[in-house]
């Protein structure tokens, strides 16, 4: 039987197994569409949730401070072109 | 952790296991891997001094495992000893290292 080699960390966690700083993430902020393009929404009612305007506030539509889009009046919404290449959420009543 | 095992027949060692990891710290700097290597390989090269054929040691990336092949008292002193010294250290770093 051979003598054992002194290894004074052989009972150590292996190098590359130790605990990386990484590995946080914030949850996820569920941005998006809350209202599909025809759909029927009520004053008050939030279309678009995003960071920045990915997508404009058109017609009866306001821009909340967390740039929520949300409509000022009942009615269909619809997603439409804005310019060459933006997009804009209006909301345009039904009519009676 | 390090589990320490220990075996015996009619009172004398059989059979030590000693499997896992101290995690006490980082590589290169665990204080309790390094006393814990430091007791086995003193133990095991002792008895290996003494008599090649008292006993047999298996050392893998899991732990090591020492057989021992005779009941002389010497070898039986010496592993005795190593449990002493390693259950000394069980009662400063409970976290790292456990005896059964």
């Amino acid at each position: 039987m051979e003598f054992l080699k002194l290894n004074i960390q052989f009972f150590a966690h292996k190098k590359g197994q130790s605990s990386t700083s990484n590995g946080r993430d914030s949850i996820g902020r569920r941005l998006g569409a809350k209202a599909a393009d025809g759909e029927y929404i009520t004053a008050g009612s939030i279309i678009y949730r995003q960071r920045g305007t990915k997508i404009f506030p058109g017609v009866n539509v306001k821009r909340g401070n967390d740039d929520t889009l949300y409509a000022t009046v009942d009615g269909i919404v619809k997603f439409e072109r804005k310019g060459r290449d933006k997009k804009q959420a209006s909301v345009y009543p039904v009519s009676e | 952790m390090i589990r320490v095992k220990v075996e015996k027949e009619n009172g004398h060692f059989k059979k030590i296991s000693i499997l896992g990891h101290a995690m006490y710290d980082e590589y290169g700097k665990d204080i309790v891997c390094s006393a814990v290597s430091s007791i086995v390989t003193t133990t095991i090269n002792g008895i290996l001094t003494i008599d090649k054929n008292t006993i047999t040691y298996l050392a893998s990336s899991k732990g090591l495992t020492i057989r021992v092949l005779s009941n002389d008292r010497v070898t039986q002193l010496l592993l005795n000893n190593m449990i002493k010294l390693l259950k000394e250290l069980e009662l400063k770093y409970k976290e790292n290292i456990e005896i059964k």
